[in-house]
């Protein structure tokens, strides 16, 4: 059913619901215009009175429900929305005139600090000032957390930008407290379908949501779902601390880290576990950042010829990573603990497995020994929620794939493809670049191959799709197919039923 | 095709801007037959736009009756734009906006009544009314009324956006939403 249809089908239905009262229309009419009649034919001597008098009165009552409308558009429709985003998140709406025609908590918090207020007929200022209050008295705006933001959508851009202005200044002069200074980020909102529909999917409000698109556009590593749980002063201090520069945004005061360990204290962590006085530092970084959910101090500092790399948890100071590594080094080398000048990365934890062990966990498992394969790689990643080592190698035609757990050492993910760039020694010339269809394996065959190789029972399989596909000349079977816990992918050379590839990944 | 004219025929013919300004012509001197075409024309989207504001079918007829003696005392005062349409339903919009602060000041709640009422109304097919129950039910405010404005009155999203003082993005965004509720629901019936 295309839309057309759909449209066609509510077309006729609200036209056959239509009551007909044409001729109550049109007799209503006449009467109208019989009145007008008998008027002209009664009173001839009076009837430029009578018509001025019309006009006057038509006018008269032209302008009055001109004006009515008016005074309807300035008392009740909505001019502009105000939102206050602290962690609480209140929407206000107010009309022409800055009274508040409503006031919507967007999510917990704010129904607290909304509480049983009313405000509905009263004025924006006195508003947001008992907004503030009760954000205040009930600690949502302390020294510990002292950013809010307020986004400002009027449909007249001039008047939004005049609100926010405003706006922003006479919060901050409320936040100037005896205790702490606030931070005030101020926007004006362009409200496009996009951004309306990220809010409502994450229940949080269309300023915050730009916030969360701004940051996102400069710092590529965050993406929205991380970012939605943390509240202004969070973001605030991101924004400062990465030095992005949000277009659009004003900000007015620093935003607090004193629920943080601070850098200093950062610095002073991290140097000491390295053992490296402060003053033989050459060069290093501070920032603070969000990652696996926590806030940390990302340290970096170089120091007689290593870089050290740590990430701290910004509330409780606890070390959360650190690597040692020897500046200029190769990082694809292979053989990391031998061999002094070369990479170096020494993973703090000890409970890691190590990347020698992940490479034998990974070759054993593809069966292949180390001199066999070429271009290997690795590197340590956050995956899956855990640490992965993620190994890389070339062997034969082939190019191999691990994503290894860094602590259990157990394969979480394994791919086996072509390599596309892979020369063979000497060419089979025994290809059959299109065979007839009839020495074909067949779908029943290649999907008996695919589930041995992963070695599941077809009742335990769902979401299955097939396809034969033509890849450069080469018919291959393409096969999908999910269990509870992973999904499968394979490829199954239509006339010999080998696995030119295959893939699984654990679902999350 | 042949369906589609038919129906097309049914709910009052095309909405052909011109041929509908020649009968504001006619009905602005006082031509009752051209008052006739235009309403057979046009009550479809008025009445549509009306019960989509106001879900109360008495209301929406009463507007529905107002809008043409309004079209019919202003016809005069018409100036071409092109959109005839357009004129009418802001007058419709005008009314309804009218009853709802009426019903605000006298604290009325508005009774949604269509139940009965389509149930009474013979012309509508059990298909119609599946069609405009999921309308009434399935949609909000704004919603129903984009996609009465866009499938009736045969509205651009552009136009619509104007009318309803929306933002064009919203209007899209509503009517893509909305039309994909009533798919799920109307596709499935049928």
């Amino acid at each position: 059913m295309t839309n057309k249809d759909t449209e066609q089908k509510i077309r006729q239905a609200f036209s056959n619901a239509v009551p007909d009262i044409r001729d109550s229309i049109l007799s209503d009419c006449k009467t109208k215009k019989g009145a007008v009649i008998i008027m002209t034919d009664t009173n001839k001597k009076t009837l430029w009175a009578r018509r001025l008098a019309g006009i006057a009165a038509a006018f008269v009552l032209l302008i009055g429900g001109l004006a009515g409308f008016q005074i309807y558009r300035a008392n009740y429709s909505v001019a502009s929305t105000v939102s206050l985003d602290v962690n609480p998140s209140i929407e206000i709406q107010v009309n022409k005139k800055e009274q508040v025609l409503s006031v919507t908590p967007r999510n917990e918090d704010a129904k607290i600090v909304v509480g049983d207020m009313d405000f509905k007929g009263s004025s924006l200022d006195v508003t947001i000032n008992a907004l503030i209050g009760s954000m205040l008295r009930n600690g949502y705006l302390n020294e510990l957390a002292n950013s809010i933001l307020i986004s400002v959508d009027s449909q007249d851009p001039a008047k939004s930008a005049e609100l926010k202005e405003r706006l922003a200044s006479e919060i901050n002069a409320v936040l100037q407290t005896g205790t702490f200074n606030g931070a005030v980020l101020s926007q004006t909102i362009s409200a496009d379908s996009n951004l309306r529909d990220l809010a409502d999917t994450y229940g949080i409000t269309l300023g915050k949501a730009q916030l969360i698109q701004q940051i996102i556009a400069q710092n590529a590593f965050y993406s929205f779902e991380d970012l939605v749980p943390l509240s202004i002063n969070e973001l605030n201090l991101l924004t400062e601390s990465g030095n992005l520069n949000l277009s659009n945004v004003s900000s007015l005061g620093t935003a607090s880290d004193k629920a943080y360990i601070g850098e200093e204290k950062a610095m002073e962590l991290a140097l000491s576990h390295a053992g490296v006085p402060a003053e033989s530092l050459s060069e290093y970084e501070l920032e603070l950042d969000y990652e696996h959910g926590t806030m940390v101090y990302e340290v970096e500092f170089d120091c007689e010829g290593f870089e050290y790399d740590y990430e701290l948890d910004a509330v409780t100071g606890a070390i959360l990573k650190n690597q040692k590594e020897a500046t200029g080094a190769n990082t694809t080398s292979s053989q990391p603990h031998h061999n002094p000048g070369h990479t170096n990365i020494v993973p703090e934890h000890a409970s890691y497995i190590g990347e020698a062990q992940a490479r034998e966990v990974a070759l054993s498992h593809a069966g292949l020994s180390a001199d066999a394969v070429t271009a290997y790689q690795h590197h340590l990643d956050h995956e899956h929620n855990t640490m992965v080592y993620e190994i890389e190698f070339h062997c034969q035609g082939f190019e191999y794939d691990y994503e290894i757990d860094a602590y259990t050492g157990a394969i979480l993910k394994h791919e086996k493809d072509q390599d596309d760039n892979y020369i063979p020694p000497q060419t089979d010339s025994s290809q059959h670049p299109s065979d007839g269809s009839g020495s074909y394996i067949g779908e029943a065959r290649a999907k008996e191959i695919a589930l041995s190789h992963a070695g599941v029972s077809v009742e335990a399989i769902y979401n299955y799709e097939f396809d034969l596909d033509d890849d450069d000349g080469i018919m291959i079977y393409e096969l999908k197919f999910e269990t509870e816990s992973c999904e499968y992918e394979y490829e199954i050379h239509a006339v010999d039923g080998s696995i030119l590839k295959y893939e699984w990944d654990e679902k999350d | 095709m042949i369906i589609c004219l038919t129906s097309a025929n049914d709910s009052g013919g095309e909405l052909d801007s011109s041929r509908l300004e020649q009968c504001l012509l006619g009905v602005a001197h006082e031509d009752s037959q051209a008052l006739k075409e235009l309403y057979d024309c046009t009550s479809a989207s008025v009445y549509a736009f009306a019960l989509s504001i106001l879900k109360n079918t008495q209301d929406a007829e009463d507007v529905l009756h107002d809008c043409y003696l309004h079209i019919y005392s202003g016809a005069s005062g018409y100036r071409s734009f092109g959109k005839p349409m357009a004129w009418i339903l802001t007058i419709a919009r005008n009314l309804c906006l009218l009853k709802l602060r009426d019903r605000k000041r006298f604290s009325q709640t508005p009774l949604e009544d269509w139940e009965p009422y389509l149930k009474a109304c013979e012309a509508a097919s059990p298909e119609d009314r599946i069609i405009l129950t999921e309308c009434m039910k399935r949609l909000s405010d704004e919603e129903r009324q984009i996609i009465v404005l866009h499938a009736v009155a045969g509205f651009k999203h552009r136009e619509t956006a104007k009318l309803l003082q929306l933002p064009l993005s919203t209007v899209l965004s509503k009517y893509n939403r909305a039309m994909k509720k009533l798919e799920n629901d109307i596709g499935k019936e049928y």
